[in-house]
């Protein structure tokens, strides 16, 4: 028999558990709309949560996520009734086709969200706290595996659970972009098309909700992944032994998890068709899952915000002594900047999808302009955030590349200052760029030249940093690892999403580019440039860091050479049909354009680019366990926490460092960057 | 004026600044009846809200713990102030997006509300304040049955000034015909009085859970919970100085 807690024992309650929910979910469907309806949102949506927490069950028993997930789906069940019952009071509509009605979901996800949070257990220590019950700042974890599916407050475990997450999401994200570019690869539906229905959707609307939901759910994973990487790597970048605040450190993280609960549901319960930009007034009036979509992007933004909270308190307050502002890490200057942007900016998006939520629950007329609202008003307030949102995600690559360009080419890094400005260069211009989404949206026209300079100004500080870049290159003894690799990809892919910028910035040319496919080759551009190639850098680069073994080189090599060409094609292809007139979220275009061959080769592109991920994914796990012993310093760097044995010690360094000089000063003889001082009390 | 140290005189400067905002806030209603110009309430706003940001919020005090041992309770406590104050930044942004919603949507318009209860509620907030200073004061001078009653009085009025909006102004307005779905004054008022509602709420909760626990003594050596319980109502008064003119003083009432 199968052994308990193991991937299998998982596999096989998820199988259970969802044909129970499906059953469940069948009958409930039938009770309420009187007839069998076999792809509707109810046993779809039961199934969905069934399986997932059974699924943790299996691996991992009744507590920690399993719990959590448990409590989310009672949490959403009592809430749900609890609107359901104050409408019966009043009279209202009970059940419609999607179960409950729209508000009694709302409440009801709201309520999951924190039943979730009490029952992964991440607010034991502040309900002891209001209790008058002190607790320690640090726990003992559970050996092994096991720690990574239950609360632990040590940055280096949460770490890896944002990675982790942040990997998960991005197969789900790459998932329905597969699917949908599929059924692009020909003009005419194949597969999505009317007749089909799934999710109480028909098969464009299908489309609408995966490029929708392609959309947001890659972003949390950016996000996420930009924490994971952040929380792990911070901490010993400055020599802290821990956040500044490890619990909230631990909630920022679990918060993140029944929001991606919620995204998922926003799929089953009948979609939405808006895009991730989720506009007015079309999203006033999309199905459910256009609330469930507003509250997982709201609550994820909560993890967003107190990470990066989290981040700025404790490099401003934990540095290593001797670590100054012009010998912070490259890298931490990144994370500051990008934090800076997320601390304040999300709480904007936050906003105005909340404000559309009661436009919907309570008729509030917002952006409702038949109620004397303005739904140019959404887009100010939601670009506010999500434009500096893309500075979020490519701020930490870029500090990635500088970070790791000097290790592998042996040379100090080119004009530091310079670089650790542009990162806040690029944050701060980027406060006052947002309204180039709305060249054509109907703002007030004199706004659309101090926005088109603005956005322009933006290539000041990047063209910096690929100054600097180049600069650090040139005649360095060049190795390439599969990291470097990824580095070098990065630069490259970088700068075509960056020369594509500038064109969409002008006025002129931007009112016949918006809303074409060449957006979205350039935006893939910037992030894969951005963040995919560097996220995938520093996986390879700190993961002997973390488990003590190396990632397959190999296999590393085939996920570039393989992913790289792909990619560029997509992206060029996708450019150049959308210069011919191709536009963008649509599910279907006309054979005459002459675009079929080229969709085709972007589709097959696409199944390259998924083909080589999941290489890196088997790699990834393989290596854990498998993969070459790596304890020592296998880059040679001179960052601190190469210095002492991989995998990281529970609590990081046990002789604090003190910072001497630069810390990029590679192959100058006789530089020290950091020493090891033993510290007088005896304690960390 | 420098901030001194011993009971006496930190108790009066609190009682000068309460005296400070009083008038402001009576001048600010003066302008709005008479010549009601804009740049004068905004003015008077901002002054309001630098006298409670650094009189009674101390916002200097995140300069003054760069030393000790890091594991100290005085360099935690320097650690969780800056935690607190990046949070009420990151909290001033949704606020200042209401702001933006009200000045767009409305302009130089405000919804018709009743006057007298809406300077009542705005002196009940400040009066809370001046109170949650004191009972701060007290604790930081060691004395804990001073500290109870002034967080009690502050917990208090705080609930009144709740009661005063979500029961009776939003009722009052109601009656008169602003309903949520009314228009864009009616949107922007309610979400706007809702919110500061919810974080007044939120600082009730707060305060009830440090008047609990002060009651038992947990906070007479080790009272940032007091402090952050403070800092976090003085927030709440900063944002209600600039949400009572830009709903009830700026421009003229239609509808």
């Amino acid at each position: 028999m199968l052994r308990k807690n193991s991937l299998g024992s998982g596999f096989l309650y998820l199988l259970i558990a969802g044909i129970i929910g499906y059953g469940l979910g069948l009958g409930l469907d039938l009770l309420i709309m009187g007839s069998l309806r076999f792809t509707a949102p109810v046993p779809s949506a039961f199934t969905l949560l069934f399986s997932f927490t059974a699924f943790f069950f299996g691996v991992y028993g009744y507590r920690g996520i399993t719990r959590g997930l448990v409590f989310q789906i009672v949490g959403t069940l009592v809430g749900g009734f609890l609107v359901t019952g104050i409408r019966a009071l009043m009279g209202l509509t009970l059940f419609g086709g999607f179960f409950f009605t729209e508000p009694a979901w709302v409440f009801g996800a709201l309520v999951g969200v924190v039943s979730f949070l009490f029952g992964v257990g991440v607010m034991d220590d502040w309900v002891k706290w209001a209790r008058g019950i002190d607790t320690p700042e640090h726990h003992e974890d559970e050996p092994g595996w096991e720690k990574y599916f239950g609360v632990s407050l040590d940055h280096k475990v949460i770490g890896i659970q944002y990675t982790i997450t942040a990997l998960f999401l991005i197969s789900v994200g790459g998932l329905f972009a597969l699917i949908f570019r599929t059924e692009l690869a020909a003009s005419g539906l194949q597969f999505l098309n009317v007749e089909m229905s799934l999710f109480g959707q028909n098969g464009p609307q299908l489309y609408n909700t995966l490029m929708s939901l392609h959309g947001m759910i890659m972003i949390i994973s950016i996000l996420l992944g930009v924490s994971g990487i952040i929380n792990y790597v911070v901490p010993l970048l400055v020599g802290a032994h821990d956040m500044a605040f490890p619990r909230m450190n631990a909630f920022a993280f679990w918060v993140a998890v029944p929001a991606s609960v919620l995204l998922l549901m926003a799929l089953v319960l009948g979609g939405f068709d808006t895009g991730w930009t989720g506009y007015p007034p079309l999203s006033a009036k999309a199905p459910v899952g256009m609330q469930m979509f507003f509250l997982g992007v709201f609550t994820a933004g909560w993890s967003s915000i107190l990470g990066a909270l989290n981040v700025i308190a404790t490099v401003q307050r934990m540095r290593a002594k001797g670590m100054t502002a012009w010998r912070l890490p490259i890298f931490v200057w990144a994370a500051i900047s990008t934090s800076i942007i997320a601390l304040t900016a999300t709480q904007l998006i936050g906003l105005s999808f909340q404000l559309v939520m009661f436009q919907r629950l309570f008729g509030m007329g917002f952006f409702d302009a038949a109620k004397g609202g303005n739904p140019v008003l959404f887009q100010h307030l939601f670009w506010f955030y999500s434009h500096p949102a893309v500075y979020v995600f490519v701020l930490p690559g870029l500090g990635i590349i500088s970070e790791l360009l000097p290790v592998f080419v042996r040379k100090p890094l080119f004009g530091y200052r310079w670089i650790a400005m542009s990162s806040l260069g690029i944050a701060l211009v980027g406060f006052v760029v947002w309204a180039h989404h709305m060249f054509v949206s109907g703002m007030n026209e004199y706004l659309r030249v101090p926005f088109m300079y603005s956005t322009m100004l933006v290539a000041v500080p990047t063209g910096v940093k690929f100054f600097s870049w180049v600069a650090t290159i040139w005649k360095g003894k060049i190795t390439t690892p599969t990291p470097m690799l990824f580095v070098l990809g990065a630069i490259f892919v970088f700068l075509l999403g960056g020369l594509t910028g500038p064109p969409n910035a002008m006025v002129s040319v931007d009112l016949h580019l918006h809303d074409t496919y060449f957006i979205v080759g350039h935006f893939h551009d910037t992030i894969f440039g951005g963040f995919v190639f560097p996220f995938f850098a520093a996986i390879y680069y700190w993961f002997p860091k973390a488990t003590g073994r190396r990632m397959n080189e190999f296999w590393g090599k085939v996920h570039f050479w393989l992913m790289t060409p792909s990619f560029l094609f997509l992206t060029f292809g996708m450019m150049r049909v959308g210069l011919l007139g191709m536009r963008r979220r649509i599910a279907d275009y006309d054979p005459l354009l002459g675009f079929d061959f080229t969709h085709l080769l972007l589709t097959i592109c696409a199944f390259g680019i998924a083909l080589s991920v999941l290489i890196f994914f088997i790699n990834f796990f393989h290596s854990i366990t498998k993969g070459e012993k790596a304890d020592g310093n296998l880059w040679e760097s001179r960052s601190p926490e190469w210095l002492v044995p991989s995998p990281m010690p529970v609590h990081n360094y046990e002789v604090p460092f003190e910072v001497v000089g630069e810390p990029y000063d590679y192959g100058l003889p006789g530089s020290k960057y950091i020493e090891f001082v033993p510290a007088k009390g005896g304690k960390h | 004026m420098t901030h001194k140290h011993d009971k006496k005189s930190m108790l009066s400067q609190g009682v000068f600044i309460f005296v400070y905002l009083a008038v402001l806030t009576g001048l600010e209603f003066f302008v709005a009846i008479t010549f009601n110009s804009v740049a004068v309430l905004v003015a008077v706003a901002l002054v309001k809200a630098v006298l409670v940001v650094y009189y009674y919020m101390h916002i200097y005090e995140l300069n003054a713990d760069g030393e000790g041992d890091e594991n100290s309770y005085e360099y935690k406590t320097g650690t969780n102030r800056l935690g607190l104050w990046l949070f009420l930044i990151s909290d001033s942004f949704v606020f200042g997006g209401l702001m933006v919603m009200r000045m767009n949507l409305l302009g130089l318009t405000r919804p018709h509300l009743n006057q007298t209860l809406g300077l009542l509620v705005t002196a009940v907030l400040l009066i809370s304040s001046f109170f949650m200073n004191r009972g701060e004061t007290m604790m930081k001078n060691g004395d804990r049955k001073g500290f109870l009653n002034s967080t009690l009085i502050t917990f208090l009025l705080g609930l009144g000034f709740f009661i005063g909006v979500v029961a009776v102004e939003w009722r009052l307005a109601a009656h008169e015909g602003l309903t949520p779905t009314s228009g864009p004054a009616g949107a922007a008022f309610y979400m706007m009085t809702g919110m500061h509602a919810f974080h007044v709420l939120t600082g009730l909760i707060f305060l009830a859970i440090v008047w609990i626990n002060g009651r038992k003594g947990l906070y007479d050596e080790k009272h940032y919970p007091v402090e952050a319980a403070a800092v976090y109502w003085h927030f709440i008064d900063v944002v209600w100085i600039f949400f009572y003119p830009a709903l009830y003083l700026v421009g003229a009432v239609v509808g």
